[in-house]
This record gives structure tokens, sequence and C-alpha cells, in this order.
């Protein structure tokens, strides 16, 4: 049984936008987000995180699951949270568009459903 | 330290009260700041010998309770045990203005430099506080106006727009 | 309208220099996220999904020209270029920095707005009728009385730190167009049998996850010791309204738990130990209040207007007349009633130039005023007939003109998880599919009147409770739901609606609600309404159209 994978984000305190931690800091940008293997480790990081009180607010760790070789957050909430507003496809990290943004964009939930909207409405 | 505002100044004073814990023994002398319900079972006795007294009242506790015997209470102490639970502005405004209770109104407990105006205006008039006499001052006089008439003699908008529109019909001096 | 004077405009001066100080004091440590958070959330700043989004108070829902140009340059200097109009008739910019909300306070100030206390626990914005000044069968020009009690209110010292936040809604009018009934407090202005203005007033309504339609504690309230009443109530609910589950802690668990008649008497003996004459407003401050909100200059005209009926030839002027104004009291005048509610827009969603172009209109054409309803639309209170085609050729050009309200595609939506941190489902999305589902607006107008309502989750900012058709959204195994409620109504015959069936599937919602229509189109009597035709057959038919033939996947 694998471990689950976690990332590890939070909001930036003076600019209020969504932070994941990465490899050598904070990125607004999912595709930077570290995935983390190790529990403890990301606990740690976690600590730390809460630590930062004057850079970060309200840091929290995420599930990600691989779905085709990328990272993707289980809950829809998060995957949201990672890309920007669904009803404006311009604004928010999803603008950069790209392999992970789709895939993110196009993610289905846990349960099983006939069929759904899409994740981005499509004009 | 422990703030007191008096003829509009604070200033940095020393407690001569001594706060009783629930089941603490009483000191022999000195003025002393028992809880409610200790004020209810020892209270009577520390008057009756001529002590200075103060009650520490709870959020929950009604002040209500004390109506008989505040023309006596040299004290109350209302109690914030988290800045952001507003009952004991109430409770303050009922002592001054309900009850008439001129003795000492402190607000002890989580007190943040933030409520200065709020306390001020609700006729606290002591404030245990880790903030200087100076900044929490010019805290509590951050507003020049105030909308609506409360503990303290403030006059409201109201007043001042009439007070204004006065002197400018009173007649010149000649 | 009324006008700040130099006293108003140093509160919020003195608010502003507060907040910039407390800003600096979290950037620098000094005061700990903890207590930073419900300092920052009294002037209007909640952190949300993406960002930080800043609530900008619109007192009452009355704007100016002015005021909306201000609010246009907020969204483009220091957000994405739009804001978006709430159920609470104020404005809400959803991408601001906090390290940049001193200094849009600042610009704020200059045009008299603020976002004082429109979120924390504390009275919030009082609202009241859009068609206030208006409309003929109003009592009493319902904005005095928010103009007092927005006053009274602001920064009051004792209602500062409440079990939860507060929210009053003034009504003038028969029809109700505030939700007096689902508020804290409403009131009800009206004059008794010997022509007293007064005040019925009404505690405990309320949404979220427990609704309650209000109870009446006073039928009568005379008009003059309204601030000691009020001071009476906010005094009994700050001192005995729950402070242990955020949950239970709104004044209407309080008065449901206590009972109405209890909870009266309890309001009673607060305000007899009251010194009332030192509370309630003295009558020369009424009297310049209520002389600011009467200063309108109105042409003198005829009550039929020849340039507004020829232009009625055109059909899609004759849909908008019929749809979206509403007769004024002023003779050859009319209320236009501005939808923000475009066929797959997001509801209530304003773009900068569209606020610039209704400050235009309104400068031009409206003696300067725009209000914003609880139905997060917008009004040109006072048009001359004679302009109301160019209005509407003005509205049309910045794609405001659809002629939709109070029809089906005419709905509430919250911003749901596509931008708030509490939402279990998205809402926008849904209201879109909905609206595209009615897009036809001859079928809209033949369906008539129907208020859908859409929340993202139970804190029911979307007033689901209250909709003819209320949508709440859930968290369903990881997928977005939505519990259909039927029967509600925020009007005068304020009702909460009953729950309809097992939640839908996202994809399914909208093809339910056409269901819905063609259940009701189907057994409707005349004069009927879709809420009137519920109320008389029940939920029946409208159970068996949506799930009939549906097995849940």
């Amino acid at each position: 049984m694998t471990a689950s994978l976690k990332v590890l984000t939070a909001n930036d305190l003076a600019g209020g936008q969504v932070v994941f931690r990465s490899g050598t800091g904070w990125s607004d940008r999912y595709a930077d987000a570290w995935i983390f293997e190790d529990a403890a480790a990301a606990d740690a990081a976690l600590d730390a995180a809460r630590a930062a009180t004057l850079t970060l607010a309200d840091p929290y760790l995420i599930d990600v699951a691989a779905v085709d070789g990328l990272p993707v957050p289980t809950s829809y909430r998060e995957r949201i949270r990672a890309l920007g507003p669904t009803i404006h496809p311009d604004m928010g990290p999803q603008a950069e568009g790209g392999a992970l943004v789709r895939a993110l964009q196009q993610a289905q939930g846990a349960a099983r459903s006939s069929g759904r909207l899409g994740l981005i409405r499509r004009k | 330290m422990l703030i007191r505002l008096e003829n509009d100044r604070f200033d940095a004073v020393e407690d001569r009260f001594a706060p009783v814990g629930e089941d603490e023994a009483l000191p022999e002398t000195g003025a002393v700041i028992l809880s409610l319900s200790r004020f209810q079972a020892d209270g009577a006795a520390l008057l009756a010998a001529g002590r200075d007294v103060g009650v520490r009242i709870a959020p929950a506790d009604r002040v209500e309770e004390l109506v008989c015997d505040l023309p006596r209470l040299a004290l109350v102490a209302l109690d914030f045990p988290k800045y952001r639970d507003g009952r004991a502005y109430s409770s303050a405004v009922l002592l001054r203005e309900r009850f008439g209770f001129d003795g000492e109104v402190r607000a002890v407990g989580d007190v943040l430099i933030d409520q200065a105006w709020n306390m001020v205006r609700c006729g606290f008039d002591a404030f245990e506080t880790t903030v200087g006499p100076n900044a929490w001052a010019a805290a509590a006089r951050r507003y020049r106006h105030v909308y609506q008439a409360s503990a303290d003699d403030r006059p409201p908008a109201f007043v001042e727009r009439r007070q204004a529109a006065a002197r400018r019909l009173a007649p010149q001096d000649g | 309208m009324f006008q700040y004077d130099a006293i108003d405009r140093a509160m919020v001066a003195d608010r502003n220099a507060e907040f910039r100080d407390q800003v600096g004091r979290r950037l620098t440590g000094e005061l700990t996220e903890d207590q930073f958070k419900p300092l920052r959330l009294m002037n209007g700043l909640y952190l949300q999904l993406h960002s930080y989004m800043l609530r900008v108070a619109i007192p009452y829902g009355a704007l100016t020209s002015a005021k909306m140009r201000a609010l246009a340059h907020v969204a483009r200097r220091w957000d994405k270029g739009y804001g978006h109009f709430t159920t609470r008739q104020n404005i809400q910019f959803h991408w601001i920095r906090l390290s940049d909300t001193p200094d849009v306070l600042d610009y704020l100030a200059t045009a008299e707005l603020h976002a004082i206390q429109t979120s924390g626990n504390c009275i919030r914005n009082t609202t009241s009728d859009p068609f206030a000044g208006a409309a003929a069968e109003e009592v009493d020009d319902p904005r005095v009385w928010s103009e007092v009690i927005r006053q009274w209110s602001t920064f009051h010292p004792e209602f500062t730190y409440l079990p939860r936040k507060f929210k009053i809604a003034v009504t003038a009018s028969p029809q109700d167009r505030t939700a007096a009934r689902a508020h804290d407090i409403g009131l009800v202005v009206r004059r008794n049998r010997e022509g007293r203005l007064g005040f019925e007033v009404i505690v405990g309504g309320g949404m979220g996850r427990t609704p309650y339609i209000g109870a009446t504690i006073r039928e009568h309230l005379p008009a003059e010791h309204l601030l000691s009443y009020l001071t009476a109530i906010l005094r009994v609910y700050n001192r005995f309204g729950r402070r242990d589950n955020l949950y239970k802690a709104r004044i209407k668990i309080l008065v449901a738990s206590l009972g109405a008649a209890e909870f009266g008497r309890l309001v009673d003996e607060a305000w007899d130990g009251m010194d009332r004459p030192r509370a309630d407003l003295p009558d020369v401050e009424l009297a310049r209040i209520r002389a600011s909100f009467g200063l309108v200059d109105f042409r003198t005209l005829p009550p039929r207007s020849e340039r507004f009926e020829a232009a009625r030839a055109d059909k899609a002027f004759a849909r908008f007349a019929r749809n979206n104004i509403v007769p004024h009291k002023i003779p050859g005048y009319g209320i236009v009633q501005v939808s923000l509610k475009g066929i797959g827009e997001v509801p209530g969603d304003c773009s900068a130039d569209q606020m610039d172009a209704l400050a235009d209109l309104a400068e031009r054409y409206g003696h300067g005023e725009i209000r914003v309803t609880h139905e997060q639309n917008l009004v040109l209170p006072h048009v001359a007939l004679d302009d109301a085609p160019a209005v509407h050729e003005g509205l049309a050009a910045m794609g405001l003109a659809t002629p939709n309200i109070n029809l089906v595609s005419d709905m509430i939506a919250c911003p749901g998880l596509d931008y708030c941190a509490l939402a279990n489902a998205r809402a926008i999305p849904i209201a879109q599919a909905i609206s595209e589902t009615f897009a036809d607006p001859d079928r809209a107008e033949a369906v008539g009147e129907l208020k859908i309502k859409i929340s993202g989750c139970i804190n029911a900012c979307g007033h689901h409770h209250v909709g003819h058709i209320g949508i709440l959204g859930v968290d369903k195994k990881g997928e977005e739901f939505y519990q259909l409620t039927l029967g509600g109504s925020g009007a005068e015959d304020a009702a909460i609606g009953h729950v309809l069936g097992p939640a839908l599937a996202a994809d399914r919602v909208a093809d339910a609600i056409d269901k819905l229509v063609d259940a009701y189109l189907a057994i409707r009597q005349p004069q009927e309404r879709f809420l009137d035709t519920y109320r008389r057959t029940g939920v029946g038919p409208f159970k068996a159209a949506v799930y009939q033939d549906a097995h849940q996947a």
C-alpha cells in the first residue's frame, strides 16, 4: 500500500494568493508544489509553515493522487483552489494552461456519477 | 500594569487590590478582589470589617446580583476571558447607567489596546494590560466624534451639531 | 440623498487610520492572526479561497453616480475589473490584497464609502427597500430610519463584540422588498389607527443552518423610541446570546429557546431600566436626516409619456418595459430595474465599464441615484418615462438590459465554491445552466414570477430557504450535489421552503427546474404564480415531476 501523497499549501499573508510549498520555498504555481511522500516530513513542513506567521496565513496539507503521472488533489475543493474560479478560466493560476492545469480541470470526484458538469464551463 | 483613568488622564498606578483565588485564604489586611460566588459567601463579613472589597464578574455572571452591595463596593472587575467576548461591555454600561455605580470598573483578562475606546465609552476607568498608559490613551482617544450616547460623557454627534448650530446663531458679544 | 458632513467623514478617517495601524501591527507580528482576524473582519476583509475579499458597505443600498464611479475605480485599480453585488445590498471585490486595503479604504473615503462593519460579530449594514423615495405605496421613506440606525450602530461601543453577526432590515411598503422577516431584526414602518408613525418590530428571523421567520415582539413601537428599543434588544442579545457554539449564537436561537413572549419581556425590562431620552434621537436630528432625503428635483410631467408609448412599438423595449419598469409615485416617472442576471452570466457581477455606464445613465437620466437590491440587481429609481427608451438603449449597449426581473432567470446565487472558503459546492455554474435552460424570453415570461435562490452551503448567503425554489449545494461523497426546496418566500408572505427530495447531481439540476416549471404550467390556475400553485397543491405533483422516473446512479 502506497503512503498518501501530500502537498502543503497556504495563503500569502500580505497578498492573499494561494501558495504551495515548493522545493525551494513557496510558489503560487501548483506545478511547483513539492509532493511529500513521507508523512513525518509533511508534518514537519506544516509546523514550519505555521511558525511563519509573518508571511503565511492558514497553512494546511492536502491529499493528492497520481493521475496519468500528474499529481492531482483528490478533493474538488482543492482543485478549484489550485486553479481559480471555474467560471473565469482567465483568472487565477489556471490562466497559465498546460497539461497539469488540464488534469485538474478534468479530474472527477471520488464517487461515481452519471456524467457531471465539466469543471470548466465551455461557452 | 494597571492603568487608571481619572479626570481625563490615563496613568500607570500601583494596584492596591489583591485577587483572592476561589479556595485561597483571605489576606488579613488590605483590599481584595473576590469572585462573585466567593463574595456572596464571605463578602458581608469583609465589608462589615471596613475592608475595601472588589468583585470579579465573569461574563456569564449577572451584575444585577450585586445591586444591593454596589454602594459599599470599591471596585467591580469585569473579565474578558477572550477579548472578543463582549458581555462585559453591557455589564459596565449597566453598572454605570442603570445602577449608578461610581467605584472603579476595571477591565481584566484578555485586554487588547484595540478595545481601549470601547472600554472607556462603556464606563471602564481601570485597565489591566501590558500596554503603556500613553499608547492606551492615544487608542482611547482615536475617534474624534461618536455617533451615540454611552456611559461616558462624550456628546454624540447630533448634540455636537446642535451645539455648533447654536454657537453660530448666538448673538455676537458687542 | 444623505450627505456626509465633517463629522461623518472624520469617523471614516479615524477608522481607516486605526485599521492601517492594525494591518501594520499584523505584518510586523505585533498582532497574531487570532487577534487580528476579528479586527480585519470588522473592516470587511475576508480571506477566501483564492484571495482576500473586501466587502464595501452600501448603506441601505443607496448609491450615487459619484459613488458608483469610485467603485469602478477600485475594481480597475486594485481588483480584476469587476465587483459583485450581494444579498445585503453591499458590493464585494474578490481579489484585494491585505497590504493594499488601507489605501483602498482611504480612496473609498474620498467618495464617502467605507467597509465598516460589513463583517464580524457586530451590527452589519442595515438594508432597506430599493424603491425607497419612489414607491407610491410607502408609508414613509425607510432610508430615513435606515440612516438613523446606521449612525446609532456604527462603532457602538457596547455592541462591537456580539455573540455573532447582526442584521437589520427596514421596510415601509405593503410589498416587502427587503426580506425583513428573515432578519435578526425586521422593522416594518406603519401608522397606527391614530395615524402615528411607528414600527412593527420582528426579531429572530434568519437563514443558515436553522432558518426562522421572525416573531413580532411589538406591534407598534412609536417611531421616536426606535433607538432606545433597539438598544434594549441588542443588550439582551449581547448578554444572553450563546457564545459556546458558533452555530447556535444568532439571536434567532435565543428567541426560539426563550419563546418570543419571554424574549419580549426581557427586552421590555431592559428598555424600562434605560434612560430613554438619552438614547433616543432628538426630533431636530431626525428632521435633519429626513430633509436630506427629500431633495430630488422631480420634473413636472404628464402621467402619460408619448415618447414612452411610441417606443413600445419596438418589441425589445416593450418587453423591457413590461418586466423591468414599475410605476413611480411621481406622474410621468418610472422605476427602472437593471438586471445583473444576463443569460449565462454570473449573477450579481458588474464590470467596471458597466458601473461607469450606469453612473453616466443615472447622472443624465436618473437624478444621479442608483440602488442595489437584496436580489443582486440594481435600480434606477427616478427615470422620467420620456427618457426610458434612451436609458434602455444605454443599458442594452452594455449588456444590462436583460428583461427578466422577477422571472425564472433572475436568480440569486452566492459566490459559492468558485470563491468562498466556506462553500461545499459551486452555485454560479448551476445558475448559469438554469439561466441557459430558460434563455427564451417568451418562455420566461410565460412562466411568470419565479424566484430561484442558490446557496453553495448551509450558511445560506444565497437565501435559498426563502426561494420559491431553493437550491442548496452539498458535498456528497466528494461530489457536488444539490438539494431542492419549494415554497419559500422572503416577501411579506414570508415562509421557509420544504425539501423536495434527495439531492441531485450537478448535471441534473437545470433539468429538474425545467420539469418543475413544466409541472407548474400544466396545473396552474389563472393568476397563479409558481409559489401560489405550490401552496395550493402541495409538493405532490412537483416531487413526481422530478423523481418519478429517476434513480440516482
